[in-house]
């Protein structure tokens, strides 16, 4: 018993799946039991919350906000990753490296200044959510995608050089085909910001509703109890998600699970 | 028990003339010339198998990248094939130290792959025969499913070494090829890169390897990469003809005394 004490405060100790799990509950009991003892006041207790999450759940406009806001984050992140692959494939061709750097940097880009633009040049309000979803994710979505392009081994070109490949071979083989995997966890990574860019977009046209409408409302009214079981619906839905996104990527491409273990 | 088999040397197939690299001011390699000729033995398909010796970090995998076009050097040139071209990316087939392989294919498409872009144009079914056929004869065949993060050190060599002779690459550099392997492990990849060379009569394989012994065993001829003085650039200080002096081409090599005093004094050299 000392022992797995001791182990858990050691870098690098690798314990059992088992105790992981222990750790895990603990912690969350006694963060749960620290947020009862310091609520009451101004923040709502565990209690309340729960509550909150299931008066929000019991509306009969519940299923169409969340439907909305999945929807909307889907689109977004659909058409941001096809973009970002097109932008960081084109990267390893001299001639678009400019536009790849640039959007890099773009990360720097407030959002906030840049939405009187974007309502003045789209046509209603999905576009502009979805324009401004697209526009605060792919800078993100490319730098990672560079990132991963950039670490390839020169010797894998090498590679596909001696097997005779054509330049063009050599880039679907490497970098689109050899990567794919790479560019799904990418894409499952940033989910999170899309994510919780989505509430914010929505906040900016609520009239298709959506999780972030609801949100912007009952804030309106101060009513905390479901401003933060909103916010609790809103974090079980991402952690949902990355987890089945991980799924995904396992069955998807098989070999990602043999790397991760081996290295 | 040493003795002379007969050959002749034919057309020239390889010449490097002169080669020099540098980093900065500090100069690795200069002045590397050796050729390799079409060794042609009576009542035997028999190909090249020549190799570069040398200490850890006297410069072998810059002279490798060089040998295979992947590297410009300072001065000099690489010329190749009967035609004698300045080798181009691709000419050369090559086995790197770390046999780099696709790991997102499996060991089979990895294959696949080098049988598709092969010279020769093969049907589906001839393909696949091949395929079959080397990794049978090459102990793979249980592992042709599996990703090349699956496999063993050794066992990744072996796929890579297939890959190159699938492709139809006359010219296979190794870099390293017996580095990280145990004894028994040695001398399999001395068979096997002997069974390579058997293949066919236009067949070389150029070694870069600081492992004396191995190297020797399987060569016909041995060039010695070692420094002019302390400081100083890597030359080829060496030139081994084991054919001539009736080293080549015995199985049984590595216990023959006058080939173990050979290595010995090799070992002195560099
Ligand atoms: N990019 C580089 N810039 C500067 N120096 C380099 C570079 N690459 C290699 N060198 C130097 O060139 C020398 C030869 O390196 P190389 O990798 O060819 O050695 P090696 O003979 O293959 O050694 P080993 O047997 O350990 O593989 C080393 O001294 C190394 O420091
Ligand atoms: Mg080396």
């Amino acid at each position: 018993m000392k022992d797995i004490l001791k182990a858990l405060f050691q870098p690098f100790k690798v314990v059992n799946l088992q105790t992981i799990y222990l750790l895990f509950g603990i912690q969350a009991m006694a963060a749960i039991i620290l947020w009862q003892m310091s609520g009451g006041g101004l923040i709502p207790g565990p209690y309340k919350v729960m509550h909150g999450v299931i008066n929000v759940i019991s509306r009969p406009d519940f299923g169409e906000n969340l439907f909305a806001s999945l929807w909307l984050t889907t689109e977004g992140m659909g058409i941001s990753i096809v973009l970002a692959l097109i932008i960081s494939y084109l990267y390893v061709i001299p001639f678009f490296k400019p536009l790849a750097a640039f959007i890099i940097k773009c990360r720097y880009l407030t959002l906030t200044g840049l939405i009187f633009l974007f309502t003045l040049l789209t046509k209603d309000g999905h576009q502009l959510k979805i324009s401004l979803l697209i526009f605060g994710i792919v800078p993100f979505f490319v730098t990672s995608l560079v990132a991963i392009i950039d670490s390839i081994d020169q010797q894998e070109y090498e590679l596909c050089k001696t097997l005779k490949m054509s330049d063009w071979n050599a880039l679907v083989e490497v970098i689109i085909i050899g990567r794919l995997d790479q560019a799904f966890e990418v894409l499952r990574q940033n989910f999170a910001i899309s994510w919780m860019m989505i509430t914010m977009v929505e906040g900016l046209s609520m009239s298709e509703g959506g999780l972030g409408a609801l949100l912007i409302k009952s804030n309106k009214y101060i009513d905390l109890s479901t401003v933060f079981g909103i916010l609790v619906i809103i974090f079980s839905m991402g952690v949902i998600w990355d987890y089945v996104l991980g799924l995904l990527r396992i069955w998807l491409f098989p070999y990602t699970k043999i790397q991760t273990i081996q290295l | 028990m040493s003795n002379k088999l007969p050959y002749q040397r034919e057309k020239l197939l390889f010449k490097v003339e002169n080669v020099s690299l540098s980093y900065d001011t500090r100069e690795i390699l200069q002045n590397i010339n050796f050729e390799i000729y079409d060794i042609v033995r009576p009542g035997i398909v028999q190909g090249q198998v020549v190799s570069l010796i040398g200490r850890s970090g006297i410069g072998k995998t810059q002279l490798f990248k060089i040998l295979s076009g992947f590297k410009k050097p300072n001065a000099g040139s690489v010329r190749i094939g009967v035609d004698q071209h300045l080798v181009q990316m691709g000419d050369v087939g090559i086995v790197p130290q770390d046999y780099i392989l696709f790991n997102h294919r499996s060991i089979y498409d990895n294959l696949k792959i080098a049988v598709n872009h092969c010279s020769k144009k093969m049907s589906d079914k001839e393909k696949e025969e091949s395929i079959g056929h080397y990794a049978n004869e090459f102990q793979l065949t249980e592992h042709l499913r599996k990703y090349p993060m699956q496999l063993s050190g050794g066992q990744r060599q072996r796929v890579s070494i297939i890959q190159q002779v699938l492709t139809g690459n006359s010219f296979i550099l190794l870099d390293e090829p017996f580095s990280g392997l145990d004894v028994v492990m040695k001398d399999k990849v001395i068979e096997l890169l002997v069974k390579v060379s058997l293949s066919t009569e236009e067949t070389t394989l150029i070694i870069v390897s600081h492992d004396i012994e191995s190297s020797l065993a399987i060569s016909d001829t041995a060039f010695i990469l070692a420094k002019q003085s302390e400081n100083k650039a890597a030359t080829i200080k060496q030139t081994l003809d084991l054919m001539e002096m009736g080293l080549a081409w015995h199985p049984e090599i590595k216990s023959d005394p006058e080939f173990i005093d050979l290595v010995g004094k090799i070992k002195y050299m560099i």
